[in-house]
């Protein structure tokens, strides 16, 4: 397509320059054969036919130009497509994995802070339309043993899956990510031009990731007291559950709050993913989020690829992995 | 001119001195003189302390009358024909039982005071037990006495807030003898604090119903706002010493939680407390001291151990008396200020550095 359009403009520049020859030619001869002029002159009047003819050229190159935009515009869709190549980033097991996380969490906010809010006019709403604290216990608990349930499985994954060990590798914090941390705020505070470069996961994942962990321990272990407050109470003293109690009721706002502001402003309402970043849903990033937001890890497989084949195969490495 | 003048200054005067003879009239000898002449009539056999009548099912009550106490009381200025209007005939035989309502009613020209007790104390449990025939079922001279009725400032009145638990005692005896050792009857009838409850400070007076009616100021769920009354006033607290505010923390508690959003099996003040039975924490016979504790918290969580002593009930996270709870919310609390600042402040930056070069890039 490009191609094409250059001949077009070197074609048109080259009937230019002949043109402006002839007409050169043709003025040069009628002025020295009849008129006498002083040389002078008559360069200034060549001077003068020379722009007039350039600047009718123009025109008439405007207007063909203008002839040939419509085709210009006519790209196939299919082209385009062909050039986005998408990076597989989340496996199947990894998103599914994050579901029961987001929909036991959902369930275990949405039951647990009217009692927490119990003085408000909304948590009086809530349990009554759902038929009171007892549901809402119910539910609770529900969503308990989601949460419980998937931290040992992701546990395991870890343990005994490569992707889960790879991965956990991959999680670990390495004073790189307070380097990056350094760089990045240098970088938003304006004082240095350049992004921190990144790998597979940002100081930002990782602490969304370890912030879980945190969680789990508190909330986890605080409701588990609470929930077999018997039992509890048979090996703690009342303190021990008081303690769980006020954990549990904190740590639960603390929680909350970072998935609303923090988490919903980088996966959600950040300019650059709204209204959400796709990939909890197909586990993909494209080429471009690639190399703006995991540099390292693309320049890597690009290396590896260049080994296995001397020519990169377009989209082989997305199925490779999955 | 003069003997004019003189005529009608001797009128006037003369119509000034039988307004004034009238007034007279009435102040030494009216109404009132004439009521006490008509109870002269009943003074003459009732004023002798040794009347009795049998009644038929072999008891015998006194029919005397103390008219000096009487006429102390909120009544002296009624005649007892006014209340037993059936005393027409000497001898006054087989008189009905008063019915105050006569004169007690909403609305009411008597100069009866202007409340409707009658019909609170009609949908009451004891009124309900009278309509259902109940004979024990007290009615309104059983409570405020018949003949001597006084204002209830009045030491000797038996609705006196130091007299209450005697007057209600009549009945509920059993009820009354642990309410008289427990540390509410205490200290209002040894120590003569006024602030502590009577039994009707509790449970209503005219309008009280079964503990177990969801009106009853006592009923599970509401119980806790009774209490409130006086355990909640921060007045009263610092008075008398109370070291925390055991309403706002049961409130706080999962059981205040569970309770007001309709539980019905979870434990209110008299739940741990007792009702009647109510001492204080260090003392044995106390349902909350130290070695009762896990009894008492057994009767809901089966097995409780002495741990449930371990540790205070009523704790407030806020206040440093909770010890490594109030350390433990201090934590959190800044743990979550810190993190949520630098998140917010972070997620400011970033957006503005995006705005920036966004700008930058359009130009």
């Amino acid at each position: 397509m490009s191609s094409n359009k250059k001949k077009k403009e070197i074609d048109s520049a080259s009937t230019i320059e002949k043109l402006q020859q002839e007409i050169e030619q043709e003025l040069w001869d009628d002025l020295t054969k009849d008129v006498s002029l002083t040389p002078h002159l008559t360069e200034e009047i060549k001077k003068l036919v020379k722009e007039r003819a350039r600047e009718e050229l123009q025109k008439e190159l405007k207007d063909r130009y203008a002839k040939l935009k419509p085709e210009k515009v006519e790209i196939p869709p299919e082209v385009k497509k062909e050039e986005e190549r998408m990076y597989s980033r989340l496996s199947l097991n990894i998103r599914i994995q994050h579901v029961i996380l987001m929909i036991s969490t959902l369930i275990l906010i949405i039951t647990g802070l009217p009692i927490k809010f119990h003085d408000s006019a909304w948590a009086q709403f809530f349990f009554s339309a759902i038929g009171g604290l007892q549901t809402g216990r119910i539910l609770h608990r529900v969503g308990a043993v989601g949460l419980i349930g998937i931290a040992l499985y992701h546990l395991m994954f870890l343990a005994f899956s490569r992707e889960g060990r790879e991965i956990f590798r991959e999680l670990l914090p390495r004073p790189k990510d307070l380097k990056d941390l350094w760089v990045m705020l240098n970088y938003l505070l304006g004082r240095k031009r350049e992004k921190a470069k990144f790998g597979k996961f940002t100081y930002v994942e990782k602490f969304d990731y370890w912030a879980v962990y945190w969680g789990m321990v508190v909330m986890v272990g605080s409701g588990l007291i609470l929930w077999f407050l018997g039992i509890a109470l048979s090996i703690f003293p009342k303190y021990v559950a008081d303690i769980a109690r006020e954990a549990h009721s904190d740590e639960a706002l603390l929680a909350t709050l970072a998935i609303i502001i923090w988490h919903f402003y980088n996966a959600h309402l950040n300019p650059e993913k709204f209204p959400m970043n796709r990939s909890w849903l197909n586990g993909k990033v494209s080429e471009k989020e690639m190399e703006k937001e995991h540099f390292l890890e693309w320049v890597e497989i690009q290396k590896k690829e260049e080994m296995v084949t001397d020519k990169p195969v377009e989209g082989t490495v997305a199925e490779q992995k999955e | 001119m003069n003997v004019d003048i003189k005529a009608s200054q001797m009128k006037k005067s003369s119509v000034f001195l039988i307004f004034f003879c009238f007034f007279l009239f009435f102040c030494l000898s009216g109404g009132r003189a004439q009521e006490v002449a008509s109870n002269r009539e009943c003074q003459k056999c009732h004023s002798n302390p040794n009347l009795k009548k049998n009644l038929p099912d072999g008891k015998v009550i006194s029919e005397y009358v103390d008219f000096e106490l009487f006429y102390r009381s909120v009544h002296k200025k009624q005649a007892c024909v006014y209340c037993h209007i059936d005393a027409t005939n000497f001898p006054c035989k087989n008189l009905q039982k008063v019915n105050c309502q006569r004169c007690h009613y909403k609305g009411n020209l008597a100069g009866a005071p202007d409340i409707n007790k009658y019909k609170e104390y009609s949908e009451s449990v004891h009124g309900r037990a009278l309509a259902l025939g109940d004979v024990k079922a007290p009615m309104c001279q059983d409570c405020h006495g018949s003949h001597y009725i006084f204002d209830k400032a009045d030491t000797l009145s038996r609705t006196n807030k130091e007299n209450i638990p005697q007057t209600c005692g009549i009945c509920h005896l059993n009820i009354y003898t642990v309410y008289e050792a427990s540390v509410h009857g205490e200290a209002l009838r040894k120590e003569h604090i006024l602030a502590a409850p009577s039994c009707i400070d509790c449970h209503g007076e005219h309008d009280i119903k079964e503990h177990t009616d969801p009106k009853s100021s006592v009923f599970l769920t509401r119980v806790s706002a009774t209490c409130a009354k006086c355990h909640a006033n921060m007045e009263l607290i610092k008075k008398y010493n109370i070291p925390v505010e055991p309403v706002e923390t049961y409130k706080e508690s999962f059981h205040g939680v569970a309770i007001k959003f309709g539980a019905t099996t979870v434990a209110n003040c008299t739940s741990c407390h007792g009702s009647h039975a109510i001492f204080k924490m260090d003392d044995p016979r106390s349902s909350i001291y130290k070695d009762n504790i896990p009894k008492t918290c057994g009767k809901c969580h089966p097995g409780a151990s002495q741990n449930f002593a371990r540790g205070r009930i009523h704790v407030n996270p806020a206040k440093k008396e909770a010890g490594i709870i109030y350390y433990v919310s201090r934590f959190f609390k800044y743990l979550t200020m810190t993190v949520m600042l630098s998140l917010i402040i972070y997620i400011i930056l970033d957006l503005r550095k995006k705005i920036i070069v966004r700008r930058k890039g359009e130009e």
